[in-house]
């Protein structure tokens, strides 16, 4: 199976693949220019405010001049980061011959208006007299994590999910495609990506779930450009605070429903009006992802005999363990279950490696045991290395098997001939029998044919 | 006993293994009770149960198949702990998540050291995180209703059913055999009982926590009904009662502060033995009301049973018959008498084949051994005296070391023929492959206390073992003739002389004979390769018809000689004998999956060495013993290793696994570096004869033989019960100075290595 990684970058990677005249057409909204803007390294960002009110090209070299010896890598990657994102436009002084660069004009008009104007989201929030029960702030995360992990559940088993959501079944299957794998009739079953994604945090798992929606957005009809503007946007309305829905076009507003089932915002109805409140997911997306990942608290304690204990009421935790133990007592706020040689087997079949299984066993280590070192018992994790490696000793090829050669001239024959294409396994030659790799079959049948 | 096998719903007091078969377990039980779904594959989902609001205060969860989860972070731990372990059975204790099983058993013992069943409801409430499941009520309502509410007093040489229940009284009345035995005393008129008052429990089983009102209730003096029966009936009357019949199983119990009949034996505790916390609070569980209770209690090896013992013996302080395994550990249950009591010498005296004492006065201490005492064939004259006297005795306590080594058969003939008031077994392992240690429960009587390993690690008071698992890939020329049919006699020699394993063994010897200057045990349950390894590495070793003389002689110079430090004993070395400077054991080979044999060798090394601060958690010495089990990879071993570990894993020992020994750089150096060394050795293997090459047989004498036949003529118990071979014996003098080789039956010269260090000179 070839290795993909899951890597999580940030929203700004995927600005940045996009194609010049979209990218354009982003630039017109100050607040993504903003985004943008907070989204650079920090040399990055200074070359962009220094540059923002010069209309002229810069020679590069002038740039080069600016820097001490020591900071030309840091030099480096803040131009190419610019240049990426478009919001640098190289070009060739004429006159001297030399390399020249300015700002993106639409980036720059934009950015001046809204440095000058200040910035205004398209929409204000509700006053409180129309919108009376609103969640606290507390409720609001609550419901944010809930809801994800609700989300997370229906992902990985839906056959586990107590309530169903909204997003489509094919919006689904576009978010599975890379995580599950189905093989004929069976059970979807999760792939190593799959586990990987299981184990990663929550902006991390957000983050690559929202790339796939933007990405697949087209097939489905919806402009990829659009999409993140409107997701950058709303990454700067205020937690927590009400905004009417009448003020989203019908294209948000398809958006929004998702972005509901994601977590990113709480939907609700008063009377006559209804509205949308945004959660700490939405207003994190416009962060960098790999900045902001922050830990939470550890639940699993496992034990020298290997018994894991995890402290969660959550059902996706209790797949995740099932995913290499057995979870043999599920109780209010305890989950109790075994490694074993089985279920590990069961996992490495999978895809899944141990040094998987024991990085998510010591990230999630219970704080009662995560200041013990080692937070995994040394004999539990060289146990589940111990089993993966045995798997490894043996390695199967695919082969075949001839006997009932009619002379030991024809054994020979083709035991030079399996030689030749370097597919000999073994050989009996008192017994005449022979083993070659299945690549190799076909030209040892041909030469057996021939010698017919 | 159909009691052990019908109306349970709750698991045995069995730590399932989780590597193998894990439903064996549980489908014995689900017979009688299909309420409870025991399929370990299944997920038993018990997340609707309730959460009490302040349930991070708590420390346990109780579900309502019977299973128990305890916190041992939390600060009402110790307290729970000591509850629990009074009312359930551990399933495995490590470090921060204890596993308990409340069973029918359990609860009978619970019952029988004073608690009550309102007050184990309502502290289990207390304890509990959720509200106690309606099963687990009803539960410990049925299983307490009948236990403990019967006892059997010796008072002033006179038997006494006793009950606070006058109710149950009758009920047991109304059987006609119970009613024969009744003696209708001057005093009582009819149908009237005696009426008096007990004194309640003198300390609080578990003061600390329960000071609240069920416990003062405990506490409080109680009315109790009592009526007298005939001594010569006491034995019917008793089975009357067992679960099988009436079912109100009697709690023995000796009054032994108003005996007047038995005369006293004059001896105290030294003022130097000071029993520790948990040897204080086993003795306070039998001794809790001022009689004395029968019970077992189990401490692990090295944490001082012994004492325990004495200490029992001298607060009865009467005649005492003290019976252990084997002639070696008679010795030394006689030598911790007269080191922690004020016994004199002419006091205490010996009876084995080697030795035959008599004490001298009218009361005194035997120690013995269980097939002297059980042996049904023909005695010596001087030996049928002695067991003559032994059974007139009237014994005021009788202390039954290892009980669960012993077959219960054999329990049972000890028990008819001695007359003891009081019985106080003790073990360290309170499992049996064989499951039969419920026997144990109304033979002697229910577990009083069991301490747990791992705190007792941490307190310092027993070593705390690094435990290894060293896995030794076989040969290609070994394992070629392991996987041929016509070698499945020879499958265990051939895993067990594997030159890896050979090579990692000897390189271990070196590594802690010369490096750190341990004292070594090696443990090989095969005969051949025990010899084969004991010579090719020049070490002394015992085994079965290894005389009781040149045991002695061998221990000894293990225990003083500089020179000595490595001892290859076999199966007989499992139990009992006590080699207190041993601190690295190596297992070379084992007897299949027996949970027990490997905890027993374990507790070979458990007595705590060095100063008491080391050992404390976080002192110098991390570790100060090793125990390293040698195991050939893709072999049987593998599995049954895994089987065997489960009881210490479940204790909270982790055994880590090593795979590449010897070093490379060290290969030279040791033997089995060629490979036509490699290979004579294995025609070695394959040339013996296939008896000579599997298990010891522990050869069997005279005295054995006839037990054998008096066993068979009992019944299939002995065969089922899977104690075969668990049988201690004893020799006679008249075989000193022989040792034989390969073969146990063929008597050989001796190894000259032998004859000059042990030898006759």
């Amino acid at each position: 199976m070839p290795e993909v990684r899951i890597i999580a970058k940030n929203f700004m990677d995927m600005v940045a693949s996009m194609p010049a005249m979209k990218l354009d057409k982003l630039y017109e909204n100050g607040f993504i220019c903003e985004a943008i803007l907070r989204s650079l390294p920090p040399l990055a960002k200074k070359y962009v405010l220094q540059l923002l009110h010069i209309d002229q090209p810069v020679l590069a070299r002038l740039f080069a001049e600016w820097v001490l010896p020591d900071g030309l890598s840091k030099h480096k990657v803040a131009i190419d980061r610019l240049l990426q994102l478009r919001l640098f436009v190289e070009a060739l002084d004429s006159r001297k011959n030399e390399k020249t660069y300015k700002v993106n004009p639409t980036y720059q008009r934009s950015l001046q208006q809204l440095l000058v104007h200040g910035g205004t989201l398209p929409r204000e929030s509700m006053p409180s007299n129309i919108t009376v029960r609103l969640p606290t702030l507390e409720d609001l995360e609550t419901y944010a994590l809930e809801q994800w992990e609700c989300f997370l559940l229906q992902l990985i088993s839906p056959s586990h999910a107590d309530k169903t959501l909204n997003i489509s079944s094919s919006l689904m299957k576009v978010f599975q495609r890379r995580l599950l794998s189905q093989r004929d009739r069976e059970a979807p079953k999760l792939t190593e990506s799959g586990f990987q994604f299981l184990l990663m945090d929550t902006n991390a798992q957000l983050w690559y779930i929202i790339r796939e929606y933007i990405s697949n957005s087209e097939e489905r009809g919806v402009d990829a450009g659009d999409l993140i503007s409107f997701m950058l946007e709303l990454s700067f309305h205020a937690i927590g605070e009400a905004y009417n829905i009448n003020t989203l076009t019908d294209f948000q507003r398809n958006i929004i429903k998702d972005l509901a089932d994601l977590g990113l915002v709480k939907l609700q109805q008063g009377r006559k009006e209804s509205w949308f409140i945004p959660t700490k997911l939405a207003t994190n997306l416009s962060v960098s992802f790999t900045e902001s990942s922050s830990r939470k608290e550890g639940f699993v304690v496992v034990e020298t005999n290997f018994r894991v204990y995890a402290y969660s009421t959550s059902k996706l935790h209790c797949e995740i363990l099932r995913l290499f133990s057995r979870v043999e007592y599920q109780l209010p706020n305890l989950i109790v279950g075994a490694i074993t040689k089985e279920t590990l087997y069961n996992a490495f079949d999978n895809g899944i490696t141990a040094d998987q299984i024991v990085s998510f066993l010591r990230q999630n280590a219970h704080p009662r045991v995560a200041q013990r070192i080692p937070a995994v018992p040394d004999n539990v994790t060289d146990q589940i290395r111990l089993w993966e490696s045995d798997i490894n000793r043996v390695e199967m090829t695919e082969a075949y098997y001839y006997d009932e050669f009619p002379s030991r001239d024809v054994f020979e024959g083709a035991c030079d001939c399996a030689r030749e294409w370097n597919g000999l396994l073994w050989e009996d030659s008192k017994k005449m029998h022979l083993v070659v790799k299945s690549e190799v079959h076909s030209y040892v049948r041909d030469f057996l044919r021939r010698q017919k | 006993m159909g009691y052990g096998e019908k109306g349970r719903p709750f698991k045995k007091p069995k730590a399932a293994s989780k590597f193998e078969d894990s439903r064996k377990g549980f489908a014995e039980d689900d017979e009688e009770d299909d309420a409870y779904d025991d399929d370990e594959g299944k997920t038993k989902d018990f997340s609707k149960l309730e959460l009490k609001l302040d349930h991070t205060n708590r420390p346990l969860w109780a579900c309502d198949n019977g299973r128990i989860f305890l916190e041992t972070f939390s600060p009402l731990y110790k307290q729970a702990y000591d509850f629990l372990i009074a009312i359930a059975e551990p399933v495995c204790r490590p470090e921060s998540m204890h596993e308990y099983n409340l069973t029918p058993h359990s609860l009978y013992a619970a019952v029988s050291v004073g608690l009550e069943t309102e007050t184990i409801i309502s502290v289990l409430n207390k304890l509990s995180k959720t509200k106690l499941p309606k099963e687990m009520i009803k539960f410990i309502h049925d299983s307490t209703a009948n236990y403990g509410k019967v006892k059997l007093v010796l008072k002033k040489n006179r038997y006494f059913v006793e009950s606070p229940f006058p109710e149950v009284l009758k009920t047991l009345l109304r059987d006609d055999a119970i009613a024969r035995a009744r003696i209708i005393s001057e005093g009582s008129y009819g149908d009237r009982f005696t009426i008096s008052k007990a004194a309640g429990e003198i300390e609080g089983t578990h003061d600390e926590l329960l000071n609240e009102a069920e416990v003062a209730a405990a506490a409080e003096e109680k009315e109790t009904h009592a009526f007298e029966v005939d001594p010569a009936q006491v034995e019917n009357v008793k089975q009357r009662c067992l679960p099988n019949a009436l079912n109100y199983p009697m709690l023995e119990e000796y009054d032994f502060r108003n005996d007047t009949v038995n005369p006293d034996l004059d001896m105290e505790l030294k003022p130097q033995a000071q029993p520790r916390p948990y040897q204080e609070k086993s003795l306070s569980k039998m001794f809790g009301n001022g009689r004395a209770r029968s019970g077992i209690i189990v401490l692990p090896c090295g944490a001082g049973k012994s004492l325990v013992g004495v200490s029992a013996a001298c607060r009865v302080k009467k005649s005492c018959l003290c019976l252990a395994t084997n002639a070696v550990s008679v010795d030394q249950w006689a030598f911790q008498f007269k080191l922690w009591s004020t016994i004199r010498e002419e006091q205490i005296c010996r009876f084995t084949s080697d030795s035959k004492e008599r004490f001298r006065g009218n009361a005194g201490v035997v120690v013995t051994t269980y097939n002297m005492v059980a042996f049904g064939g023909k005695r010596s004259e001087e030996s049928e005296k002695i067991i003559e006297e032994i059974r007139n005795r009237e014994w005021g306590l009788l202390l039954m070391d290892e009980v669960h080594v012993v077959p219960a058969h054999m329990f049972r003939k000890v028990i008819s023929i001695t007359k003891s008031h009081c019985k106080l077994g003790l073990t360290a392992t309170l499992v049996r492959e064989d499951e039969r240690i419920t026997d144990l429960n109304f033979l002697i009587g229910p577990k009083l206390y069991e301490a747990n390993w791992l705190d007792l690690v941490k307190g310092g008071f027993i070593a705390n073992v690094q435990c290894a698992e060293v896995w030794c890939p076989m040969t290609k020329e070994f394992f070629t003739e392991y996987l041929k049919k016509e070698n499945s006699k020879k499958r265990q020699a051939l895993y067990v002389m594997n030159p890896n394993k050979f090579r990692a063994c000897e390189f271990l010897i070196n590594y802690h004979e010369r490096a750190r200057g341990d004292k070594i045990i090696v443990f090989a349950d095969n005969l051949f390769a025990l010899t084969e390894y004991a010579m090719k590495l020049r070490k002394p070793m015992i085994y079965g018809a290894t005389s009781h003389v040149e045991r002695t002689k061998i221990l000894h110079a293990f225990k003083t000689s500089k020179d000595v430090n490595t001892v290859f004993l076999s199966k007989v070395g499992d139990n009992s004998i006590d080699i207190p400077e041993a601190n690295v054991i190596i297992q070379i080979s084992s007897h299949a999956g027996s949970r027990r044999q490997e905890a027993q060798r374990l507790g070979r090394i458990l007595r705590a060495k060095g100063k008491l601060q080391d050992r404390m958690a976080g002192g110098k010495e991390e570790y100060n013993a090793f125990f390293y089990s040698l195991v050939s990879t893709d072999t049987q071993e593998m599995y049954y290793s895994t089987k065997r570990q489960q009881f210490l894993i479940d204790q909270g020992y982790s055994f880590k696994v090593i795979t590449s020994l010897p070093p490379s750089d060290e290969g030279s150096r040791l033997n089995y570096h060629h490979l036509e060394d490699q290979l004579a050795l294995l025609g070695k293997v394959l040339n013996a004869g296939d008896d000579a090459v599997g298990l010891e047989q522990l050869e069997e004498d005279s005295d054995e033989l006839a037990l054998k036949s008096a066993r068979r003529s009992q019944g299939s118990m002995s065969a089922m019960s899977g104690a075969k071979g668990m049988v201690y014996m004893e020799y006679s003098n008249g075989r000193k100075g022989q040792m034989i080789k390969s073969k146990p039956k063929d008597p050989a010269k001796r190894h000259h290595l032998f004859k000059r260090r042990y030898g006759p000179t």
